[in-house]
């Protein structure tokens, strides 16, 4: 007995000495695809989530791009890839809500993914080219009310942001959506220059593609949907202080793998995030490109999510985007 | 301080050692990923931001618009040597650039390539130096109508590049704007002629494309027709004449003048830009005839008006933060996480940065310039090189090079299939050039007229009440109308 125990006992030591010995995840570099075109939100925040880790670990993490039909072709790419941490994805609202919201029949499943951790939120701000004559969200309300086919706004894709950010405000405020212009852009960035150049009217989108076109004075920020004031547009009111306090569409930014990813790397990430969501370089640097960092582990991301589906889908049949 | 005093300021910044060095990095890396074909400027900017965790921002900013605007000096060199676009803005250069190298002028053409890059840079450098912020506003003042009026401008083009047969001509041209369609729909998010497949479902890549119907073509009827070389012709002179130089001149002012001014509106395909060029340049032509056989100027001016659109470019990005090309935006991103927000308070509050990074796109281009001309004599020898070793290589490069686009196999997949149709396009005399116009002006097309037509609820006569917009579609339709009258007397002489 005493033998058996002995043997057990120096079996264990010698497992538990295996597993010590091994050397550590990650032991070669980490691929993070992003599914968009290098240079959008998406893949900034890739970018400074992969230059933290690869300093802290010491091994490269690279972000990939693979754009292409709005995100489906990089999702795909990882969910069909071997779940060993080597390959992630940086996950956003366009990839996991907003598609889901809008097409019926996405080529992947929402819960087929290992959610690792939210990274950054990427607020909407309504804006107007800067001469406007309409100073709040308010005024644009009344005037899309007034006259509604004379409303012209600008949506930065037809799966994004602004779909629903713009239809959530026209619908709170009473307006007939059917009736008024909507003029659809390849991207933020094209759609605000429309803005700032009066072609349109109207626009809401993120932070991070609106911010400076505002703080250049080409175009007014009206409204922030955010519990906050944004650090640096301290005039614009949030949308509970505009007197629009059920507005609450929200660009972000996560961490996801493919389905079956091991506990183990699924913590080890979620605990760097969390620890990068301290570092004060890390937060000044999200605060340049126009980012929120907020941090959310495995099980309030996936929660996250769902509510974020939620949200998307009743408005994109009331749209009658979904198909 | 005015311009100029800033301007001097810069350069005293742009010219410390450390600011040199990275200017040259920034070249040589731009060179490379100029010549390999798939590997973009974006790429090669976005895989170097990592870089700025550790470098200081102007050495950072510098290095990485030398990459963007390097990246045009590189382009050119396989589309004259081997026919394949390094960039989807060099595509052009390979109908007369190809040409030239065939007839062993491959020197003459890499080097009136670099001069016309140096050159029309650097005067579009000094359009960005003064007229900066002005022209951002002016540019903001194009929109869809307007867009809309220079892709009909644009397409005007697809006559002249039609060859003998105009039916072939927009036969091709035809079947590029239904390659177009492929994909998501940007309006409503249709699906569209993707057969239920996920390749299909992001559109058919450009780059696939021309990789394809030049690169694979082109060994495909090399092999057929058992060519030794690229060219047996000797390898005469390296530089062009004299004469021909003096030619290029009046092209390159133009080149300029198209390039910088089209390069300023964030909504104009680059792509279509060079066409532009090239097309300008055929119709103030003497001898209209000679393009496409080698004519240097077809070299000159979509080379020219390539690198004149770059230093467009950095008009909206500085002064407003608009990113006109997915390069800039890569290189947006940089100066964001620098905290350098562009915009016209980026003038003010930074002026030592942003007069050192135009300071030093001045000297980067000098580097390039003397940087590439001596390659001319190594890269020319190449067309030499026995068909045996280099057809196999170009297949490589080509495989490679629609990888790395998307790091997609469809695309590979892709750039085979168009191999084969351009081969087919190729027995059956039909030519590639307005396939290729075509698939780069009609997602424009698209948005441009469907933008414009929800701005007015529908209404088309947007298109003649804002005068720009009719400007540009007049002169459209007129250019179409000309090009079609002097067909029969052009095919008599």
């Amino acid at each position: 007995m005493r033998r058996i125990l002995l043997v057990a006992l120096f079996g264990v030591g010698m497992t538990a000495g295996i597993v010590d010995a091994q050397p550590q995840y990650p032991t070669k570099p980490v691929e993070i695809v992003v599914g968009f075109a290098p240079g959008g939100g998406a893949d900034v925040a890739a970018r400074l989530t992969a230059a933290y880790a690869s300093k802290k670990w010491g091994q490269p993490v690279n972000v990939v791009n693979m754009p292409g039909a709005s995100g489906i072709t990089g999702t795909l790419h990882v969910l069909r890839a071997r779940p060993d941490g080597y390959t992630l994805f940086f996950d956003n609202h366009a990839v996991s809500s907003m598609l889901f919201a809008v097409q019926g029949d996405v080529p992947y499943k929402m819960d087929g993914k290992t959610p690792i951790a939210l990274v950054t939120l990427d607020p909407v701000i309504y804006t107007v080219k800067d001469d406007s004559p309409w100073k709040s969200l308010g005024d644009v309300a009344a005037a899309a009310k007034a006259n509604p086919r004379a409303f012209r706004y600008a949506l930065g894709g037809i799966a994004g942001v602004a779909s629903f950010s713009v239809s959530q405000f026209l619908y709170a405020a009473g307006v007939p959506v059917p009736e008024t212009n909507r003029v659809v852009f390849p991207g933020g960035a094209p759609a605000l220059t429309a803005l700032a150049g009066g072609h349109v009217d109207f626009a809401g989108q993120q932070w991070s593609e609106s911010g400076g076109l505002i703080l250049g004075r080409k175009i007014r920020g009206l409204t922030v949907v955010h519990p906050a004031r944004l650090p640096g547009l301290p005039d614009i009111p949030t949308a509970r202080e505009a007197g629009f306090p059920g507005l609450d569409v929200v660009g972000w930014q996560g961490l996801s793998g493919p389905p079956g990813l091991p506990a183990a790397i699924v913590q080890k990430w979620a605990a760097l995030v969390e620890e990068a969501a301290k570092d004060p370089a890390f937060l000044e640097q999200a605060l340049r490109v126009n980012k929120v960092i907020a941090y959310k582990g495995p099980e309030a991301f996936w929660r996250f999510q769902q509510e974020e589906l939620k949200k998307y889908l009743p408005l994109a049949t009331r749209l009658g985007i979904r198909k | 301080m005015d311009t100029l005093g800033f301007l001097f300021q810069g350069f005293g910044q742009a010219l410390t050692p450390q600011n040199l060095f990275f200017a040259l990095i920034g070249s040589v890396l731009g060179t490379l990923v100029g010549v390999l074909p798939g590997i973009g400027p974006t790429s090669g900017i976005a895989i170097l931001l990592p870089l700025t965790s550790f470098l200081p921002p102007t050495p950072a900013i510098i290095m990485l618009a030398a990459i963007y605007y390097g990246a045009m000096y590189g382009g050119s060199t396989t589309a004259i040597l081997v026919n394949i676009p390094g960039e989807v803005s060099s595509v052009v250069t390979t109908l007369d650039g190809y040409q030239m190298a065939r007839q062993g002028r491959a020197g003459p053409a890499l080097a009136i390539a670099a001069i016309s890059s140096f050159v029309a840079g650097t005067l579009g450098l000094v359009g960005l130096t003064f007229f900066a912020p002005p022209l951002a506003d002016v540019a903001l003042r194009i929109g869809p109508p307007e867009y809309f009026g220079l892709v009909v401008l644009a397409f005007s083009v697809v006559v002249s590049l039609s060859g003998a047969s105009l039916v072939k001509g927009l036969s091709a041209a035809a079947l590029g704007a239904l390659l177009a369609l492929v994909g998501l729909d940007p309006m409503s998010g249709v699906r569209r002629f993707t057969f239920g497949t996920s390749t299909l479902l992001s559109g058919i890549d450009f780059i696939a494309v021309i990789i394809g119907l030049f690169a694979i073509t082109e060994v495909l009827v090399g092999v057929e027709a058992s060519i030794t070389a690229v060219s047996t012709a000797a390898l005469g002179r390296l530089m062009p004449r004299w004469s021909e130089l003096r030619r290029c001149g009046g092209t390159l002012l133009r080149a300029t003048g198209v390039g910088f001014f089209l390069g300023l509106l964030p909504g104009c395909t680059p792509g279509a830009i060079s066409f532009i060029s090239y097309d300008l340049e055929r119709r103030v032509s003497r001898t209209p005839e000679r393009f496409g056989r080698g004519a240097i100027e077809g070299v000159a001016a979509p080379e020219g008006a390539n690198n004149a659109t770059t230093s467009g470019g950095f008009v909206p990005l500085f002064a407003l933060g608009i990113p006109a090309t997915p390069a800039l935006a890569v290189l947006l991103s940089g100066l964001m996480i620098y905290g350098l927000q562009p915009g016209p308070l980026l003038f003010e509050k930074r002026p030592e940065f942003v007069w050192a990074v135009i300071a030093s796109m001045y000297v980067g281009n000098v580097m390039l310039l003397v940087l590439n001309l001596p390659l001319v004599g190594l890269w020319a020898r190449l067309v030499r090189v026995p068909y045996a070793v280099m057809a196999p290589l170009i297949l490589l490069f080509s495989v490679l090079g629609a990888f790395s686009v998307r790091n997609s196999f469809g695309d590979v997949g892709m750039a085979l299939a168009f191999g084969a149709v351009g081969y087919l396009m190729v027995k059956l005399g039909y030519p590639t050039a307005p396939l290729v116009l075509a698939l780069i002006l009609t997602p424009m097309l698209e948005n441009a007229l469907r933008q414009s037509l929800s701005m007015a609820a529908g209404s088309p006569l947007i298109f003649v009440t804002r005068p720009i917009a009719v400007v540009f579609i007049g002169a459209g339709l007129a250019l179409t109308a000309w090009s079609l009258l002097g067909r029969p007397r052009r095919r008599t002489t």
